[in-house]
């Protein structure tokens, strides 16, 4: 089994208009998340809203920033009785105060949780998360925590928001709606993630949906960069 | 004795519940076993079936593929595994359909630097191409040449860490001279721009066609990744003109919205 899995959940909109297919995305999250945790899966990361998002219209936005508020308050008794630590990655400067607030509360409340870890991408660039990391490293040095010549790639793989996991780099990625590319979501970490692209919007992704992927997964020879003798 | 019989009783009741664990537990691996039969004669026939396809594809047959509309596919890379890469000759006959097809601009990628090293051999075969240096950007290409960009890891995140270290020393100076805390010298753009400086800036593909047997990027340079559509298009030793026709034709048709 993967130990950490990534997803983007696309094709809310394209299931249904207005509310209706993020509702109904909501439902394969929730699904997505039980099974994670059943199968022994350690990590689940979910692009939930990318800082690209922001540009749609307002009233989107507006509906997605409520509904993201009311999955987290409703949740969060499922999440400590299942064992289920959240994380949130991404800019929270420019998520509204009340959200940043119910993510901080969450992520207090269920750090000692560690049946499943969910993390939780929202206002997410994979671009800026570099530039974070560089901007975290340079303020260590600053404050005499590091050395000039410890800048490399591996302390930048450190310093990534994705350090809050004991598995940083997902094992597979799953994006849905038949989209083929990674729209700039965790660029650095993907290296050697299995891709796996389904044709099937987010809102319809269930149980089958997920075995396929993890079948996959599984018929892949994976090696991470090695050689294999 | 009694004691003896008794703990023969509960071996014997031990024993059937043990057996039954055991006889669950293999049949649950065998239906494990029997779903991996299954998915695998799926991808063969579905491998049998991209055969067919491709070949039809190759021979002209289908319209659709004999003019290809390029304008969206201003950049394609390749990535290739390592292990694949040292068949120069499968490279360079995929090279030289990728100029058939009137390809420009083409990457090729690989996790070892091997496609770096075999660029004499490479460039030796296929006299219409030549290297991408980034100052021949705006240098028109006649009909027949294509650019080549050879990349490997110290184009990707090992530059990112150089570039980093170039913002952290304009940082340094920064501070020093002004009273500006020097953060703001850490954004993507000055990133880009200290990538540049470097020469490791690439123009961010428009298509990544990955050969393989992962189905992953091979850590092909992550600044560059940002919208790219991926493929994965199976063991260089396979490979397919069909197959090269009909990945590059389904991207002409692909819309991007960019987050909207």
């Amino acid at each position: 089994m993967p130990r950490h899995v990534a997803v983007i959940m696309d094709g809310n909109a394209r299931w249904a208009r207005r509310s209706a297919g993020h509702e109904a995305g909501v439902k394969s999250l929730r699904e997505l998340t039980k099974l994670c945790s059943e199968w022994g899966i350690g990590v689940l990361t979910v692009f939930a809203f990318s800082s690209d998002n922001w540009v749609r219209p307002k009233a989107e936005v507006e509906l997605l920033m409520g509904l993201f508020e009311r999955v987290i308050q409703m949740e969060l008794e499922n999440f400590m009785r299942e064992g289920v630590q959240v994380c949130m990655i991404g800019d929270s400067l420019n998520l509204p105060k009340s959200l940043q607030k119910l993510f901080a509360d969450a992520e207090e409340m269920t750090k000692n949780n560690s049946r499943l870890q969910l993390i939780a991408a929202v206002s997410y660039s994979g671009k800026h998360g570099i530039v974070q990391a560089c901007r975290t490293i340079a303020c260590k040095v600053k404050d005499s925590h590091l050395e000039l010549e410890d800048f490399g790639e591996r302390l930048i793989e450190r310093e990534l928001e994705t350090s809050c996991s004991e598995f940083p780099c997902p094992d597979l990625l799953i994006r849905t709606s038949g989209e083929l590319r990674l729209s700039n979501f965790m660029l650095w970490q993907l290296a050697y993630t299995e891709l796996f692209f389904v044709r099937a919007l987010w809102p319809d992704f269930g149980k089958a949906e997920f075995i396929e992927a993890l079948l996959s997964y599984q018929q892949r020879q994976r090696r991470y960069g090695a050689r294999v003798s | 004795m009694c004691g003896f019989r008794s703990m023969g009783s509960t071996n014997k009741m031990r024993g059937p519940n043990c057996w039954t664990a055991r006889v669950g537990s293999f049949g649950l691996q065998l239906i494990w076993h029997f779903i991996h039969f299954i998915i695998s004669t799926c991808y063969f026939v579905l491998g049998l079936a991209d055969a067919v396809d491709s070949y039809v594809i190759s021979s002209g047959l289908l319209k659709k593929y004999n003019d290809l509309n390029l304008g969206k596919l201003r950049y394609l890379a390749i990535g290739v595994d390592s292990d694949e890469a040292r068949q120069t000759s499968k490279v360079i006959k995929l090279l030289q359909w990728l100029s058939d097809i009137g390809m420009k601009h083409v990457c090729l990628y690989d996790e070892e630097g091997v496609l770096k090293k075999s660029k004499d051999a490479i460039l030796e075969k296929l006299s219409h191409v030549r290297l991408f240096e980034e100052t021949d950007e705006k240098l028109p290409l006649d009909k027949k040449n294509m650019n080549l960009e050879l990349a490997s890891p110290s184009d990707g995140k090992e530059a990112v860490a150089k570039a980093a270290n170039l913002l952290f020393t304009k940082h340094l100076e920064l501070k020093s001279a002004t009273e500006d805390q020097g953060e703001n010298v850490f954004t993507e753009a000055n990133m880009s721009e200290a990538l540049r400086a470097l020469g490791c800036s690439g123009p961010e593909p428009d298509l990544l066609l990955v050969y393989g047997p992962a189905r992953c990027h091979l850590g092909f340079p992550p600044w560059r990744l940002r919208y790219t559509e991926i493929v994965h298009m199976g063991p260089l030793k396979s490979m397919k003109h069909g197959s090269l026709m009909k990945a590059i034709y389904k991207f002409t048709l692909v819309h991007q919205n960019y987050g909207k």
